[in-house]
């Protein structure tokens, strides 16, 4: 997988390491913490030649791995996590104070003043996050490596993330930093290195690069053009979706309309909501698709009446994992039917994956198996074969690749100009102000504001999506 | 139908047919032959058409109970109630017969019965919400138990009509009755399973529930309508047992349940949901009597027969996740 790739961490530098899914990024960092031996090539460790034989070798070096995927155990508190498998003992015994003690301290060195005896159940997102980096500092890592830790993050919560990664270089550790948001490499690394197909393209400190420059070295040239924004003034021909009570919008037909605000303002629960998911309490009255009124009370209704639903998080509610690519792509099509009629289907699904580009080794292949990217793309096929009419996206791209990122923007914009109107939800304003026509704002489950494409400026998203009137 | 299917597979890269691949597929199967083979070679007995068409005829029972617990596995539920079921359907279309009901209403009764209650164990588990099927079906387990002894007083219901103990212990030519029976049950459950919609969503809601919800899946319906399916298996294994036996008794298919989630577990389906194969089971079942007809032809005592089904149960599902490894190597 990987090429004459040559790769150095400094004592108290972020480190960026961007790249497509399949790049090496994974190789190389799996390389760093001791979990695959490389065939050839050498590691040093302060600049001493070291041979890893497992991930325990490189803890006992002070290599760190915060995961993407966070393993923490929700019904223990935040220090038993933090210490989880390692708790400070005598005879056997935890010595509970100087645990909470020890972790008071650990979470203080990132700049947080938590209770470190409530459970992790408790926390938000970003606070798991922190836990997670906090273990890793327990464990007096020297060098840390994050992967995507802003993933699943707000823009607001990854700024007080920046925040803990900056006192822990203050305080001479390493980061290896792995993210596909650009933006924020260019405000936290002090270098950037650029893989793509296990080779090495680029070692730079951001200052000496643009973000185009970084994007064309990750991709190469071809799919360049398609990331530029061209929010095309589209086609309005009518009322699509109008929802009223708590929350008013209405969405028109061929429109995209952005959804933003910081984590936890009500994105997910509305968009969930409309799809007839039965939350807890409903943010508006009524709906009304094509002006007229209807009733959604479950995901069928919703099917029926036109929308489709791309949720937040593909792997627990997008996917079954362990299905075929065929199995995921017809389940929403076709349930008024008895028997199944494969040659349709099939048929359909190929379509839709020459149309979205979906790499794929077959049909048969399980969902599992494919990369971010491919995996999000099949969730989307899933409602292009119903002819979904409304499409409410929910982080369509969060975690996956600039290349397949430029697809589904691709994709979106096609769905509009066909016609379908799209409201998406996004964590990164960038995304929403390059595809969207008109930013609605939401703050605690209301909305604070709207922007038109023209208007939105990050600052004007921000001072809504953080209460501030205008 | 499986026309259209080829092609797909055909342009599949090789390590899609890789050892792995194969294994899983046909894992149970090569153990039921090894299996056959060894107690062959032990036994001049075991491989004569007579013992043979007998395994068929004692396996039934399993095989039938075992097809709707495989649905219920697929969802990744469990149903512990089929042993249950299985008796007080049992009592019931024996009483009834004797009651003077002709044999044809009340094997209807005794299906309507199966379905009943299988229902209400998935109405348990969907609208009171319990947290897991094992609750809502250890209790129908009880239940169901306990009324068949109360309908019965605690004796057997003995001397049924002669059409009836047909499906228990008639043949047709050589085929044993019960086996057509079985053969019957797994084709429409292979269609039902393998080509329908409703099917589809069954492996859906096994291997996640959400994203089947979010697809559209009515999943408390299909829930619903698995447990029933559950249920209905039950009864027809009552049908054959009660055949075979030539009585009705409240303790029939005891210990039922564990007989067939572990022909499904040796079949190939997996406890987390989303896979298992109606011919799996069928080997599953198949194997699973093989060992005890072959035990009893080596004299092995009952008390040691328990003990290697016990470990031969075990030995299966590790070998299953050893299976499982080695494809997400490959």
């Amino acid at each position: 997988m990987l090429r004459d790739v040559s790769f150095d961490v400094r004592w108290g530098e972020v480190h960026a390491l961007v790249g497509e899914n399949g790049a090496g990024k994974s190789t190389l960092m799996n390389i760093v913490s001791g979990v695959v031996r490389p065939d050839a090539g050498e590691l040093f460790f302060e600049n001493r030649p070291v041979h890893l034989h497992g991930p325990r070798d490189a803890q006992a070096l002070g290599i760190g791995f915060v995961h993407q995927e966070l393993a923490l155990v929700p019904q223990m508190s935040i220090a038993e996590n933090v210490f989880l498998g390692r708790y400070p003992s005598a005879r056997g015994f935890v010595n509970r104070r100087a645990m909470h003690e020890r972790a008071r301290q650990v979470l203080a060195q990132l700049g947080h003043d938590m209770d470190p005896q409530r459970p992790v159940a408790e926390l938000s997102l970003a606070e798991r996050q922190l836990v997670e980096i906090a273990r890793a500092v327990a464990f007096e890592s020297r060098l840390l490596i994050m992967d995507e830790p802003t993933a699943p993050l707000s823009d607001h919560d990854a700024q007080a993330l920046f925040h803990s990664i900056r006192l822990l270089c203050e305080r001479g550790v390493g980061v290896i930093y792995i993210s596909h948001r650009l933006k924020e490499i260019f405000e936290l690394s002090d270098r950037v290195t650029v893989l793509r197909d296990g080779r090495l393209v680029l070692t730079q400190p951001p200052s000496a690069v643009t973000q185009e420059h970084l994007v064309r070295a990750m991709i190469g040239d071809e799919l360049k053009q398609k990331l530029q924004s061209v929010a095309a003034a589209s086609v309005q021909t009518g009322e699509a979706l109008r929802i009223e009570g708590a929350v008013n919008l209405s969405i028109h037909k061929g429109e995209i309309v952005g959804l933003a605000g910081l984590a936890g303002a009500g994105r997910t629960e509305l968009l969930e909501w409309l799809f007839g998911t039965g939350g807890t309490h409903s943010p508006a009255a009524g709906i009304w698709v094509n002006g007229v009124p209807v009733k959604v009370r479950t995901p069928r209704d919703a099917i029926r009446h036109g929308l489709a639903l791309v949720p937040d998080d593909r792997k627990a509610k997008g996917l079954v994992l362990g299905a075929s690519v065929l199995q995921n792509i017809s389940l929403a099509a076709g349930r008024s039917r008895f028997f199944m009629r494969r040659a349709q289907e099939e048929q359909a699904a190929r379509q839709w994956i020459g149309g979205l580009r979906i790499k794929v080794a077959g049909l048969s292949q399980h969902a599992v198996h494919l990369s971010g990217g491919n995996q999000q793309k099949i969730v989307l096929a899933k409602w292009l074969v119903t002819g979904a009419r409304i499409f409410l996206l929910d982080e369509p791209t969060r975690g996956i690749d600039v290349g397949a990122k430029a697809e589904i923007y691709d994709m979106i914009r096609k769905l509009a100009a066909d016609g379908a109107a799209v409201l998406m939800s996004s964590s990164e304003l960038e995304e929403l102000m390059g595809v969207a026509d008109r930013i609605v704002v939401m703050h605690r489950g209301q909305i604070a504001g709207e922007l038109s494409h023209a208007d939105a400026t990050e600052e004007k998203i921000m001072h809504l999506a953080t209460g501030g009137v205008d | 139908m499986s026309d259209a299917a080829r092609p797909v597979e055909s342009s599949l890269p090789r390590h899609f047919l890789s050892v792995a691949s194969l294994m899983r597929k046909f894992g149970p199967l090569l153990g039921l032959l090894i299996l056959c083979g060894a107690l062959g070679a032990a036994s001049d007995r075991f491989l004569t058409a007579d013992n043979l068409l007998n395994v068929c005829r004692q396996s039934a029972v399993n095989a039938l109970v075992s097809l709707g617990q495989l649905v219920v596995i697929i969802t990744a539920g469990i149903d512990l109630s089929v042993g249950s079921i299985l008796g007080i359907c049992c009592v019931i279309v024996a009483q009834l017969m004797h009651a003077g009901v002709p044999p044809l209403f009340s094997v209807v009764a005794a299906f309507a019965i199966g379905a009943a209650l299988g229902a209400i164990n998935g109405i348990l588990l969907t609208k009171l919400h319990l947290p897991h099927p094992f609750i809502p079906t250890l209790g129908m387990m009880n239940v169901a138990r306990g009324l068949a002894l109360v309908i019965s007083g605690g004796f057997p219901i003995s001397e049924l009509p002669s059409g009836f103990r047909f499906w228990g212990a008639g043949s047709l030519g050589f085929i044993p009755a019960p086996l057509i029976l079985v053969v019957l049950f797994a084709m429409l459950f292979y269609v039902f399973l393998s080509r329908t919609t409703i099917g589809r969503d069954i492996y859906a809601i096994g291997g996640n529930p959400q994203a089947a919800r979010l697809s559209g899946v009515p999943v408390d319906a299909r829930l619903i309508l698995v447990y029933s399916l559950s249920g209905v298996t039950a009864a027809a294994g009552a049908i054959v047992l009660a055949g075979r036996m030539n009585s009705g008794f409240p303790l029939a298919g005891v210990g039922g349940e564990l007989d067939s989630i572990a022909a499904v577990i040796i079949g190939g389906a997996s406890f987390l949901g989303g896979v298992g194969t109606v011919g799996g089971t069928l080997v599953g079942a198949l194997i699973m009597g093989v060992l005890r007809n072959g035990l009893n032809l080596l004299n092995v005592s009952a008390a040691w027969q328990t003990v290697v089904i016990g470990t031969v149960i075990v030995a299966a599902v590790w070998v299953d996740i050893v299976r499982q490894r080695a494809a997400e190597k490959g």
